[in-house]
């Protein structure tokens, strides 16, 4: 108890004196200080409202398997090394691509996420979807068609998200493994998604929209699905990735960053 | 000889392969076991098997890489968990985040692996003395287990696991089941080994042909042949001696049955139809979501356990807070561990089975070792985060459960989508039908309701009284019919009238019972239906660890045919009886690995919910 009032004493005694020095200091000084402070504080809210805006986070995603893994190692260096497992954990790297290291001028660097296709990872796409400022969707052309079910699902699960739809993010549909013999084409992989999510359409909105973790729906009422009906942009394009190929998906990316 | 030894980082990329063991491995291993072993929270064991060969692994928290050593099955070699530790140091020096190629560790390498080459043989010869002995308390653990599982290779797998754990002295992590098989009873060992291997499940669901046959003679071998005679006498005798005064008149109208016509819907209408639309099912209800506090509030655990050891948390306490502020420390096993213990008995006071909450623990334990502290972070907090994370996605359905897009698939096909609900006794199956039902008709989908629960009494008459205030057909054949062919018939009734689902009811049986479970067996292998539905109920405690592995283990061992049917989804019941003591759930789908569909929450049409993770997994921790 002593200690405490003791401490009190003491605190009054540094308050008088803190405020006795205040008082000597001349007004305009202090009132200069003040304004500064504001003026800096008012500055740095404005950059980071004004970098918000530009965010140059691109996701790669897409079942497991799907070689998202490869493409982001293509992307950053121009070859996959040693090849790759099923991730565990999200890729993450800022850089510029390897193809345009020989560009000169300023380059902007672009925040590539790898997030893992495994059914169990996925709540780490939500993590990253809010900076998103595109996405990659990566599909298997190789072993599409048993896979087509759970790859429109995910991908009807990504369009109908709230953040994609909100800010129209743009998505592209990556069909990866092009170099093999029996990769199906890009046309065909996409007639196929627009058919299987027209299925996920009709089924998913028989039940009532807080039953299936879905905000929104996609598509026109009465007409079937077909990817121009998106608020938001989507694209088709073709990859390799084990031979490096990914002249379109570059260029997607670089259209938005 | 050693196959393979992998290095590879937690976001995929391979860093090192040995060039000169240069195999190629057949099938893919490695993602098979980061799939069904490390992603499912079971890093905590000792090695892996997949087909003809066996994995070890080793992780290097701090720095995110994996370690994995892969050889034959068949070949013992001793001295591989020490390769491993000693590859993750020499390795973790020389590793740079930049670099991607490390050509140069191939020298390092083998002179790592003749010096734990050399070692090896050294041990082998020190553990011939050891082995006699070991011998002897390893079959007699097989033999007092008792559990059948495809003929003699789990008793072998036992074996080769003791010997592993006995070779292997300088392992990290092994000196825990080290310990723990030395003093456990043969059941509790062959139940880890029977239950919780990953690659046990796996194996039941590829098995073929093969492992009915062997299964046969186990079967005639085994004690069981005492608890069938048991079974039939009871059954006959009860129902003779059961003398009351409605008996006769109940057992002349059951022959009625037949005649009234495979709709119950007949001429009774005294029904109540309007108690049928009871409102929107609470599957299609928003959760409301408690506000109680989101974050979780550790200051107020730190006084709870204080109670128990107060000394020892104390400077635990202390030091830690020191740490957090540096943020440097590595975490070693010994700090993990009060916070892991803490946890393992929060889980447990959570209505968690205590082995499941152990193999957790242990598995978060394998994952947070030697990584680095962040700063102004405490060791109970990461471990909480780790946890969460980690039951975050053993509950999240590794496959989507959209039941209605499957309804709806299979309409295309034009046959009927089959649900059959098995589960013990008294759990809850023909409620929960029933609103399953009500559920799929709300969405405009036909079901129609197959009884084939022809054992116990009033069975029939529930699931008539359900249809008629339902307005779905039943079909139905009575009592003492038997179930598969009642369940078949009902199918091609089906086909003929158009419905969407079939509901099949079957009678509560428990894991033991022999005759029963191949009743199951045989309706399922008949019937080919799209999903099997293990109801369970939310008040079991341990036992539901017991449950689902000897469902699954029994509906794989008596398939006769190639493709094997297991569990695929999991009901859980009388939910609402349960405050807070939700860990149940956690258990059964630890153990089948199959995702929770429904959850019945009540007794009327509408008390059926899916489950929420992130609920869960906040009342699991709080």
């Amino acid at each position: 108890m002593e200690n405490l009032e003791g401490l009190k004493l003491m605190a009054e005694q540094w308050s008088n004196q803190g405020i006795e020095y205040l008082q000597k200091i001349p007004p305009f000084q202090l009132y200069a200080a003040i304004g500064l402070l504001l003026l800096t504080t008012v500055l740095l809210l404005s950059f980071r409202l004004v970098r918000r805006t530009k965010s140059n986070t691109v996701l790669l995603s897409g079942l497991s398997g799907s070689g998202k893994t490869v493409l982001f190692y293509q992307l950053r260096d121009g070859s996959s090394h040693q090849g790759s497992v099923t991730s565990m954990e999200p890729n993450e790297g800022t850089f510029v691509f390897h193809s345009e290291h020989a560009k000169k001028g300023k380059i902007k660097h672009v925040h590539l996420v790898d997030v893992p296709g495994h059914s169990r990872l996925r709540p780490k796409l939500e993590e990253f979807l809010p900076q998103a400022a595109a996405i990659v969707f990566v599909v298997d052309a190789l072993e599409f068609l048993p896979n087509c079910r759970a790859a429109s699902e995910y991908l009807y699960d990504i369009l109908t998200n709230a953040n994609v739809v909100k800010k129209k993010i743009p998505v592209l549909l990556c069909c990866n493994k092009t170099d093999k013999l029996t990769a199906h084409t890009k046309e065909f992989i996409k007639k196929q998604m627009e058919k299987e999510i027209e299925k996920l359409r009709a089924s998913r909105s028989a039940v009532s929209t807080a039953d299936i973790a879905n905000d929104y729906t996609i598509g026109i009422q009465g007409e079937v699905f077909s990817f121009s009906h998106c608020c938001n942009r989507v694209t088709v394009a073709e990859a390799s990735g084990l031979i490096g190929e990914t002249v379109q998906v570059q260029d997607f990316i670089r259209e938005y960053i | 000889m050693l196959e393979q030894l992998l290095i590879f980082t937690r976001g995929g990329l391979i860093l090192w392969t040995c060039k000169e063991l240069g195999k190629a491995l057949k099938g893919s291993p490695i993602d098979t076991l980061i799939r069904s072993c490390l992603l499912e929270e079971r890093s905590g064991e000792v090695s892996f098997n997949y087909e003809a060969y066996t994995l070890k692994w080793t992780f290097h928290n701090d720095l995110g890489l994996v370690f994995v050593a892969v050889y034959q099955r068949i070949l013992h070699l001793l001295y591989v968990d020490d390769l491993l530790s000693m590859v993750k140091e020499s390795f973790s020096e020389i590793y740079d985040p930049k670099r991607m190629s490390y050509g140069d560790f191939d020298e390092t390498f083998r002179q790592l692996r003749m010096e734990a080459e050399a070692r090896g043989e050294e041990l082998r010869k020190v553990k011939v003395v050891s082995s006699v002995k070991k011998q002897g308390q390893v079959s007699k653990s097989g033999l007092d287990g008792g559990i059948k599982s495809g003929g003699g290779g789990s008793k072998k797998d036992d074996g080769d696991g003791d010997k592993d754990k006995v070779g292997s002295l300088m392992t990290n992590g092994n000196h825990k089941d080290d310990d723990k098989t030395d003093l456990a009873n043969g059941k509790e060992n062959t139940a880890d080994n029977v239950v919780l291997d990953p690659s046990k499940l796996m194996k039941l669901r590829s098995k073929g042909v093969r492992g009915r046959g062997g299964v046969r003679k186990t079967d005639s071998i085994g004690n069981k042949s005492s608890k069938v005679s048991a079974a039939e006498p009871p059954k006959k005798a009860t129902k003779k001696n059961r003398v009351w005064d409605d008996a006769a008149p109940k057992q002349v109208k059951l022959d009625f049955t037949d005649s009234v016509g495979e709709n119950g819907n007949g001429n009774h209408d005294h029904v109540d139809i309007a108690a049928a639309d009871q409102g929107e099912s609470m599957m299609d209800k928003e959760e409301v979501f408690s506000s109680d506090d989101e974050s979780e509030d550790d200051d107020d655990d730190e006084p709870r356990s204080d109670e128990k050891k107060p000394e020892a948390k104390k400077k635990g306490w202390f030091s830690s807070v020191f740490q957090s502020i540096t943020g440097k420390a590595n975490l070693e096993r010994t700090d993990l561990e009060p916070a892991l213990k803490a946890l393992k008995e929060r889980l447990m006071t959570k209505n968690v089975a205590e082995e499941i909450a152990e193999k957790l623990c242990e598995s978060v334990e394998a994952s947070l070792e030697g990584k680095k502290l962040a700063s102004f972070t405490r060791i109970s907090s990461t471990v909480q985060g780790a946890m969460e994370d980690a039951l975050i996605r053993i509950l999240t359905p590794r496959r989507s459960i959209d039941i209605m897009r499957d309804v709806h698939a299979a309409k295309e096909q034009r046959r009927p989508y089959v649900v059959v609900f098995v589960g013990v006794n008294g759990v809850g199956k023909s409620t929960n039908l029933a609103k399953v039902a009500y559920w799929l008709q709300q969405h405009k989908v036909s079901v129609m309701m197959a009884a084939c629960d022809t054992f116990r009494s009033g069975a029939v008459e529930q699931l008539r009284t359900h249809a008629r205030r339902l307005q779905i057909p039943i079909f139905e054949k009575g009592y003492e019919k038997d179930p598969a062919v009642v369940a078949k018939e009902a199918i091609q009734e089906a086909t003929r009238n158009g419905s969407d689902v079939v509901l099949v009811d079957t009678a509560g049986r428990m894991q033991d019972n022999e005759p029963l479970m191949r009743a199951l067996s045989k309706l399922i292998n008949l019937n080919k239906p799209d999903l099997v539905l293990f109801v369970g109920e939310a008040l079991v405690g341990n036992d539901a660890v017991d449950q689902l592995s000897k469902f699954n283990q029994k509906l794989s061992d008596l398939s006769n045919s190639g493709t094997t049917r297991l569990i695929d989804g999991i009901l859980l019941t009388k939910f609402d009886t349960i405050d807070d003591k939700v860990g149940a759930a956690l258990s059964m789908v630890y153990i089948s690995g199959a995702p929770v569909m429904f959850v019945g929450c009540g007794q009327s049409y509408t008390d059926l919910k899916k489950l929420n993770v992130k609920a869960i997994v906040k009342t699991l921790l709080k």
